[in-house]
């Protein structure tokens, strides 16, 4: 496993030198913020209108910051996380058969279950960091925000929906990278990975067309559908299990195609 | 018994043959001169020896581990520098050097000196703190050749190590690869002749994926020659390829 670690720490020590990585971050930020400021503003404006017709006309949610604020800036950040994947997954593998380093990797002694687990390890990592650059917004709304109840989120609540959202992008990511184990273009990777996920997380919509026992495989099947609870700080165990499953199977097919060379 | 042995080997892509039927043999400590022209098919039995691809036909063993079967222990013994030096650009070669040092599993107590010794030995040490992307062409091949020597494998398999280099490099290099001798076995390929009447005492001439010739160079010489005393091995492999 010495080696896996080793393959992490290069694909970390490589995102971090390109300024792919910090184009990424401040595209996340940028766009998060905005999202964040509008969510912000809806909840303002529902406190004045619970203050003008009472709290009885106003939807549940615009309660606490929790729910009215956090909720629907994860579910933006969800979507973001989505168009970001691509960029950062698309050269995990791609790359080093552009670059002939795939050559190194498979000519030292070391099994392809260590490559695709280094690799996967120092995508988590990228990902784990932009996501966790967004946790700004939670601890700006501790700081200024205030309840009756003492802090103004809930963060245990915050946390399990940051769970949630690592999870999220744990899943883009090995998508992605087992896109990228496919292809020599970085490019060709990233447009397909975008669109296997985008259909995938609205998958929901399609089953709207279709009868009974297909509708609820087919909503079962979408990320949209699954993100529901776990995006508003619930432990959804059924989706953790979901999203889990399309993790191993990801790296499964990604340890596949690495195997496969071998055979070409 | 020999270090590295190859029986009737080929590998197909498709329709075209690449390698056919490739049979030759490496003793232990010996250094081989690996020779054809462009699309010979020398690339393609060097990465089949490492393990990048699989034989279509044949066998290929070193150090007794059959390549296709037991991967993992002859890949351990074989330091590779492809016909691309294999190089992430935006490392320092410091960094890359210690990537593949890990990667070779190289014990982590003597993973600094032996960095250490191969960038010494192949004269990188002035410029282990640079980006590989910055380094000029000659550089670069050098720290390819560092990397196929870290953990001292006993059989290392060179695909054009002097491309590249200015002649005072070449020169350089090719001492370097002579000192391997005896204790490394080496598969070295090159378009550079005489390089090979210097460096091997052994050589592999193929063409179109067949040997045509194998044997000591004094007596390919003696064979080839006729009646010309000194024939050079440019003119050898002239007549020999040119079919």
């Amino acid at each position: 496993m010495r080696t896996a670690l080793a393959i992490a720490r290069k694909e970390l020590s490589i995102y971090f030198t390109t300024p792919w990585a910090y184009a990424v971050f401040t595209a996340m930020l940028a766009v998060s913020s905005f999202f964040f400021v509008n969510s912000l503003f809806d909840f303002q404006r529902a406190q004045e209108m619970a203050r003008t017709y009472g709290w009885d006309r106003i939807p549940q949610e615009f309660r606490n910051l929790t729910d009215g604020v956090m909720v629907p800036f994860w579910s933006t950040v969800v979507m973001i996380t989505l168009f970001v994947v691509p960029f950062l997954s698309m050269r995990l593998f791609a790359e080093e058969k552009r670059n002939k380093t795939f050559e190194l990797l498979m000519t030292a002694p070391v099994r392809p279950v260590e490559i695709v687990l280094g690799k996967y390890l120092g995508g988590l990592g990228i990902i784990t960091t932009t996501l966790g650059l967004t946790i700004f917004f939670p601890v700006l709304l501790t700081v200024f925000g205030k309840a009756d109840s003492g802090s103004a989120l809930e963060w245990s609540t915050v946390l399990l929906g940051y769970g949630g959202l690592l999870l999220w992008g744990a899943t883009c990511m090995a998508v992605g990278m087992f896109i990228s184990s496919l292809t020599e273009s970085q490019m060709v990777a990233a447009l397909v990975t975008f669109a296997v996920l985008l259909p995938w997380m609205l998958l929901q919509g399609l089953a709207q067309a279709t009868e009974e026992p297909v509708r609820s495989f087919i909503s079962y099947l979408s990320f949209g559908a699954q993100l529901q609870g776990l995006m508003r700080g619930v432990l959804d165990l059924k989706a953790i299990v979901f999203f889990c499953s399309v993790i191993f199977f990801s790296l499964l097919l990604s340890h596949r195609t690495v195997e496969a060379q071998r055979w070409a | 018994m020999p270090m590295i042995e190859v029986q009737n080997l080929t590998k197909r892509y498709r329709e075209r043959v690449a390698v056919d039927a490739l049979n030759f043999s490496v003793a232990e400590g010996e250094i081989l001169g690996f020779l054809g022209p462009n699309g010979a098919g020398k690339s393609t039995t060097m990465k089949i020896l490492t393990g990048f691809l699989p034989p279509s036909e044949g066998t290929a063993k070193v150090a007794g581990f059959d390549v296709f079967e037991q991967p993992l222990e002859v890949k351990r013994r074989i330091g590779y520098l492809p016909e691309t030096p294999p190089l992430y650009p935006e490392m320092t070669v410091a960094g890359y050097l210690k990537f593949v040092a890990e990667l070779k599993r190289v014990p982590g107590r003597g993973l600094r000196a032996e960095v250490e010794r191969v960038s010494g030995l192949t004269g990188l040490a002035d410029v282990m703190g640079r980006v590989i992307q910055n380094l000029s062409k000659g550089y670069k091949q050098r720290v390819g050749i560092a990397q196929a020597l870290l953990g001292s494998p006993p059989v290392l398999i060179l695909d054009e190590p002097t491309e590249g280099l200015d002649p005072a490099q070449r020169a350089e290099v090719r001492g370097l690869i002579k000192g391997l001798a005896g204790k490394h076995t080496v598969i070295l390929s090159t378009h550079i002749l005489p390089e090979v009447t210097m460096t091997c005492e052994k050589v592999l001439i193929i063409n179109q994926g067949r040997v045509v010739a194998y044997d000591q160079i004094r007596k390919l010489a003696k064979v080839h020659g006729g009646k010309a005393e000194n024939v050079s091995l440019e003119e050898i492999f002239i007549k020999l390829t040119a079919a």
